[in-house]
């Protein structure tokens, strides 16, 4: 393949990508910052900030946007603390039965929430974690986790058994060859997790109103019961700031990664 | 506790009554197979295309930073991109403003409908569009370590391209394959948002289905919903463990060959 | 001596803990309390409002207005918790089966079926309706929606909030010849092929038109004043001869319906339709103003008639703090608060107060917000029992869908 002809490709590729994942994104911003915008005008006509101005109008929203940030946060977390040593087990360590116990470890997202949901609620209230932060965490980790040790599970899969073999041939402790050889090589694995968990969690509802009661508001609890209004402009309007908070925090995340990768590679 | 309400029986009943009934519902037949139809359709173009575009992608960006890209769906909840697949594909949608203003079009009721159309084209649009990015993430790193040499040597071997993607490229991606289209197979099969957004009124999805059984006409239903929910876990739960146990012999039959090699 | 009955209050509640008997205790004191106490009570207290939270104007009505004026007036602060009826009373029934004594919702807002839901399963306060003085004052024993819901016995469960009507709203552009009757809409929609339709009767929107055309097809209306199985074995095929002589002219040809009224109004905020409905009989003028509806659109009550609805406040069985409860919706039937209601710009929806019982002064501004009434008085329907609800939900699907 010539160097002219990759070079096409790519930006085809690209431009493709646009089109197709970006900027249906941009239309819905259009539609937040337009006014009486209707078929068959294929532009807004004219510009306004009033779904802006509700959303941000409303009195719970930055308490909202700070218990989502925050729940969503301790959840990545969570999952990680909990999915890796699950993950790396279930990747290093062959037993039999083993299909079932992963199959068993897949129950959340296989299982719908209806049919749990009033089982899970009597179990929370008897452990006494409904209707505050903690519960909500708590019942965020069931949706998540499965989806966690998933992907790092395939990514110990891919990492071969030799670097570590090597590092403990170095005399590196095994905490060392941890977090200077697995972490750096697990990156990908790594990211792909922490936003899928981010994402998840941010768009939960049903569990959060169930268990968090209504006391613990979310974004998606104010947000929510807009879809059931005719409101375009501020169901869009909420759509764009939910769109942006895991672009945020993908930012965020990939600055502390790199920080994290530059202080490891220094002698 | 969903599963001990749905055996739950008035006077001489036998104990699976609610499933028998089940299995004579016009309603819940239909919408078993709307929902296994778009689950199936929308997990499988999902996966082929975005195979393809993983297959391209690793070829040109050695670098990952652009394929941010093709992450951004992910970061889009579901009920949103349900939304925005409205805000293109409805009748009185952006697409139908564009083609109206090209002149293809003098009423709004000429535009094809894509959207609460009984073939759930719109649901199954928005679950690819949102599937793709799932299944480059888990694929690309499978192509990124994947080991280059074997290709050449099936190339040399005089292999035209599908004989070197079945050789080289399918034994590793298989299983994670397998896996992909499991979770996103029984994950659509599941989920409540899209379908209650862009669906129709019959047949519906299994999940809207449930809801309905759930919370209207008194609660009268919810046994049956109840039923239907265990149903649908039980089937995942076996194929979870069929699909698992699959791709593990396949992934221990195909590690053994190349430590033989 | 203000802050003291309160802290005995409080002191005794924390002695007994979530002992059921003390609970029972305290309400009971509550109910034979009398009302300057139920005041002092509720003094200091955080009550938390759980009612459906989609619409920009309610909320408002809610955040800016009947809020602060609580907080001044009473010292009773106000949280609005957006949820959906059915989710909070899912969530309630859940407590109710774990025992769970103090819940955290102290004031629902709730009507017909979701009212019989809740009361039939004790999810309800109890009979606190007439210990609120401007039940007596402003509304009285008289009016039917204080006594029965949709055919529920309401038995002080409940004190009404709001009441509106059923009416059309339809796009002057499209539509030249409005239609005046049910029969003519109908004839409309045949002539005008995919520009009208309604919303599945799961719907309460939905439901409510179908409620209009069983009022159609019954000459007399008292024919269906309590729950009639009888006139629906005669006359229910008429009902769906009806419906369904029609439906290759409604939207997609009758193939599906909007799921509920959030997109029925998105299509004819889009244009694809030219007729939309919905109870409360001024909602048009807020969401013109908003830019979501054409500034085209008309509303018209087509004959027989428009039902009206009643939606209410309640207390659930666990609220923790029943006293500033019972102070908020006592506040909410106020005058004052019933008159902002019907400000366009915020709510703007009918009132239930008995409007002969205010003052002139309070008359003249009711009028200034609403204008003249859009339903004339001889064209109210009662609304029907909640089990023609049911019994339209039940048949609807497979009468007229899988037809």
């Amino acid at each position: 393949m010539t160097r002219k002809r990759k070079l096409w490709m790519r930006l085809t590729m690209l431009s493709l990508f646009m089109l197709i994942f970006v900027a249906p994104v941009i239309l819905m911003f259009l539609k937040s910052v337009s006014f009486g915008w209707s078929w068959p005008d294929w532009r807004p006509t004219q510009f306004d900030l009033r779904g802006w101005r509700v959303v941000f109008g409303d009195p719970r929203i930055f308490s909202s946007l700070w218990n989502t940030i925050l729940i969503a946060g301790v959840v990545v977390m969570l999952n990680f603390i909990i999915a890796t040593p699950a993950a790396y087990a279930l990747s290093r360590f062959h037993f039999r039965g083993k299909a079932i116990i992963e199959s068993l470890l897949m129950l959340p997202i296989l299982i719908p929430v209806l049919a749990i949901a009033m089982g899970l609620h009597l179990t929370m209230i008897r452990l006494g974690l409904t209707d505050q932060v903690l519960g909500v965490i708590f019942i965020h980790l069931l949706p998540t986790l499965p989806y966690a040790i998933r992907v790092l599970k395939s990514g110990f899969d891919r990492l071969k058994n030799e670097w570590e073999e090597q590092g403990a041939v170095l005399g590196a402790n095994s905490q060392t060859v941890f977090w200077t050889v697995m972490v750096p090589l697990m990156t990908p694995s790594i990211r792909s997790t922490a936003v899928l968990v981010f994402v998840i969690s941010l768009s939960q509802y049903v569990l959060t109103a169930i268990i968090g009661g209504g006391t613990v508001s979310t974004l998606p609890m104010i947000y929510y019961p807009f879809f059931t209004s005719a409101d375009e402009a501020v169901i869009a309007s909420f759509s764009v700031l939910f769109a942006l908070l895991p672009i945020m925090f993908l930012i965020l995340f990939e600055i502390t990664l790199r920080v994290y990768l530059r202080v490891i590679k220094r002698p | 506790m969903a599963a001990s309400d749905s055996f739950a029986t008035e006077g001489n009943q036998p104990f699976f009554h609610f499933y028998l009934e089940l299995w004579r519902n016009d309603t819940f037949l239909s919408a078993l197979r709307v929902s296994v139809w778009v689950a199936f359709i929308s997990t499988t173009m999902a996966l082929i295309i975005g195979l393809f575009l993983t297959r391209a992608m690793f070829r040109l960006f050695k670098r990952d930073d652009w394929k941010f890209i093709a992450w951004f769906p992910m970061l889009i909840p579901h009920f949103v991109a349900a939304y925005i697949c409205f805000l293109l594909f409805a009748p009185s949608g952006w697409f139908s403003s564009v083609v109206f203003q090209i002149g293809w079009l003098e009423t709004m009721s000429q535009f094809p409908v894509f959207v609460n159309d009984p073939m759930y084209l719109g649901v199954i649009l928005t679950y690819v569009w949102k599937e793709i990015p799932f299944v480059i993430l888990m694929l690309l790193p499978v192509y990124q370590e994947m080991d280059l040499r074997y290709e050449d040597v099936s190339k040399t071997l005089g292999g035209n391209r599908w004989t070197v993607f079945k050789t080289v490229e399918l034994p590793w991606i298989w299983p994670i394959s397998l896996e992909v289209f499991l979770i996103l197979f029984v994950f659509v099969l599941g989920a409540f948002e899209v379908p209650a957004l862009l669906g129709v009124t019959f047949p519906k999805m299994i999940p809207v289905l449930a809801y309905d059984w759930f919370y209207q006409a008194g609660w009268v239903n919810r046994p049956l919903a109840q039923a239907m929910m265990v149903i649908l876990s039980l089937l995942a739960i076996v194929a979870a463990a069929l699909i698992l146990t699959f791709s593990q012999r396949w992934r221990y039959k195909w590690a053994s060959r190349r430590d033989d090699s | 001596m203000k802050k003291i009955i309160p802290m005995i209050g409080l002191a005794t509640a924390f002695l007994y803990g979530c002992n059921s008997s003390a609970e029972e205790e305290q309400h009971e004191d509550l109910m034979d309390a009398d009302w300057d106490e139920v005041i002092s009570q509720a003094e200091g207290t955080e009550v938390s409002i759980y009612m459906w939270g989609g619409d920009d104007g309610v909320n408002r009505y809610i955040d800016d207005y009947v809020a602060p004026a609580l907080e001044e007036d009473y010292d009773v602060t106000l949280n609005r918790i957006p949820m959906d009826a059915p989710d909070f009373l899912s969530k309630l029934m859940t407590e109710k089966q774990a025992d769970q004594e103090t819940g955290t919702a102290d004031i629902l807002w709730i009507n017909g079926e979701n009212f019989r839901n809740a009361k039939n399963n004790d999810l309800l306060y109890g009979d606190f309706a007439f210990k609120l003085p401007n039940m007596d004052e402003y509304i009285g024993d008289e009016p039917a929606f204080v006594h029965t819901d949709m055919g529920t016995e309401i038995e002080g469960h409940q004190v009404p909030w709001g009441n509106v009507q059923f009416a059309f709203q339809y796009n002057a552009d499209m539509v030249e010849e409005p239609p005046t009757t049910i029969d003519e809409l109908i004839q409309w929609s045949i002539d005008n092929p995919g520009q009208f339709t309604y919303p599945n009767v799961t719907d309460f929107t939905g439901n409510g038109f179908l409620r209009h055309i069983l009022y159609d097809v019954a000459d007399d209306p008292a024919a269906l004043e309590t729950f009639n199985e009888e006139w629906l074995d005669e006359n229910g095929q008429e009902i769906w001869d009806r419906l369904n002589a029609f439906e290759d002219s409604l939207w997609r040809d009758g193939q599906t319906y909007p799921e509920s009224l959030s997109q029925l109004d998105q299509l004819y905020a889009n244009g694809e339709l030219a007729f939309t409905m919905g109870f409360n009989e001024h909602r048009a003028d807020s969401l013109i103003e908003d830019g979501v509806f054409p500034p085209s659109t008309e509303t018209v009550v087509l004959e027989p008639g428009s039902v009206s609805n009643t939606h209410y406040l309640s207390i659930p069985f666990n609220s923790p703090e029943p006293a500033g409860a019972m102070v908020a919706i006592n506040f909410m039937i106020s005058a004052d608060a019933q008159i902002n209601k019907l400000d366009p710009s915020m709510w703007g929806e009918g009132t239930v107060l008995d409007v002969s019982r205010l003052t002139d002064e309070q008359q003249e501004e009711m009028e200034a917000y609403i204008g003249p009434p859009v339903v004339e008085q001889e064209e109210i329907l009662a609304e029907l029992d909640s089990k023609y609800h049911d019994w339209i939900i039940e048949n609807w699907e497979r009468e007229v869908v899988q037809q």
